[in-house]
């Protein structure tokens, strides 16, 4: 059999089963995930703000690697045949949400960031004249 | 007779140090009671110290935060000081002073909020010397017009113009938020869903006096391409009356 088979049958078999190594692979990185959340947080490296939306990344992790059958139910729920493409597509809609709320944070911080460029240089402008007046 | 009624006139200018302080001039001149403020947006050039020695008074903005941004700058000193009515004009001398005092007028009487120097309102008004748009900058400008007056209902000759005056209405809106990408046009768009009374006047447009534009032709058509995606967001955002036009209103 050709390679393209192969995968042509890869792709029409609908029970792909996930193996024990790469069950303790998933879970070992969920776990890594969590504590350099926890770590960044301690260190104030991340606004606590932020951490919800983050540890829940981290935890939906750790349950699909202890419960794999939950991802191929979330598969056959979206339509998805194969359950490791699902997990790509998820992948990847929740990584373009964090990006687009991101773009919304740093829009918001311009803002803030004009505004208080606004009043620095409106402050700078009466320090000037009550100078002036002075002299 | 009431108090005189305070006037600040504010010129937004980046790296114009050629003509900025004739402009300040000029101003003080034709206006001797009102404030002058240059809005230096950052220039790397010596804009400040030349607007200041004119006699402005200078607020600097620590870089270059965009029109939007530098015509808020004096909206928020007109409001926070209280001033009666303003108005900006741009800092390469295209504006004549002779008409920052009739834009004014409308304001100073209480009959508009907003007052437009158009370029194209009355195109009889002219004079020699007087600046000739180039085609693609008539083109970009016609289509602004067209879309604009679809997408908040009001009909403007000019609504690119730099030359504007607002009373305490205006003020109060545009120191509140003032768009940063296309100040000129989502500012108009804003301000007539605010109910505010815009009137268009005709003025003559000088050639510049020094440096050059800083928008080529192509830039201009992809311009108005943006601005037409930005006004229709614009048109579909829920408006917010601010509590002070309806205090306005009920007067």
């Amino acid at each position: 059999m050709s390679l393209a088979t192969h995968v042509l049958l890869a792709a029409v078999e609908t029970k792909v089963s996930i193996s024990p190594t790469t069950r303790v692979f998933a879970l070992c990185l969920a776990a890594a995930f969590l504590i350099l959340i926890l770590e960044l947080v301690r260190r104030r490296m991340l606004r606590e703000r932020y951490i919800v939306v983050w540890f829940v990344a981290g935890l939906t992790l750790m349950a699909l690697a202890i419960v794999p059958r939950a991802l191929e139910t979330l598969a056959s729920l979206a339509g998805i045949q194969d359950p490791t493409a699902a997990l790509f597509a998820f992948a990847l809609a929740v990584a373009g949400l964090l990006l687009l709320n991101l773009t919304s944070v740093v829009s918001r911080q311009g803002d803030h960031i004009t505004a208080l460029a606004q009043e620095v240089a409106l402050l700078r402008a009466k320090v000037e004249s009550d100078e002036g007046d002075e002299t | 007779m009431t108090a005189p009624q305070r006037v600040l006139i504010f010129i937004p200018a980046f790296n114009e140090q050629d003509s900025v302080a004739d402009v300040v001039c000029a101003v003080r001149r034709a206006l001797p009671q009102a404030d002058v403020l240059v809005v230096d947006d950052g220039s790397s050039d010596e804009t400040a110290r030349h607007a200041r020695r004119a006699g402005a008074e200078v607020a600097s903005l620590p870089f270059n935060q965009g029109l939007g941004a530098a015509l808020q700058t004096g909206y928020l000193k007109a409001l926070r000081q209280g001033y009666d009515a303003c108005a900006h004009l741009d800092a390469d001398g295209q504006h004549r002073v002779k008409d920052l005092e009739r834009i004014l007028a409308p304001v100073l009487a209480g009959e508009a909020d907003l007052v437009i120097g158009s370029r194209y309102l009355d195109p009889e008004l002219t004079e020699p010397g007087a600046y000739k748009a180039s085609l693609p900058r008539k083109i970009g400008s016609s289509i602004f017009r067209r879309a604009l007056s679809r997408a908040v209902g009001n009909h403007f000759t000019d609504v690119t113009s730099g030359l504007r005056a607002a009373g305490p209405r205006a003020i109060a809106l545009f120191s509140d938020y003032y768009e940063a990408d296309y100040a000129e046009l989502e500012s108009l768009q804003r301000a007539t869903r605010q109910g505010l009374r815009i009137k268009e006047i005709p003025v003559i447009m000088l050639p510049r006096a020094a440096g050059r534009s800083k928008i080529t032709s192509l830039q201009a058509a992809f311009f108005s391409f943006k601005a037409l995606v930005v006004l229709g967001i614009g048109s579909l955002r829920r408006e917010r009356k601010l509590p002070l036009l309806d205090d306005a209103d009920a007067s």
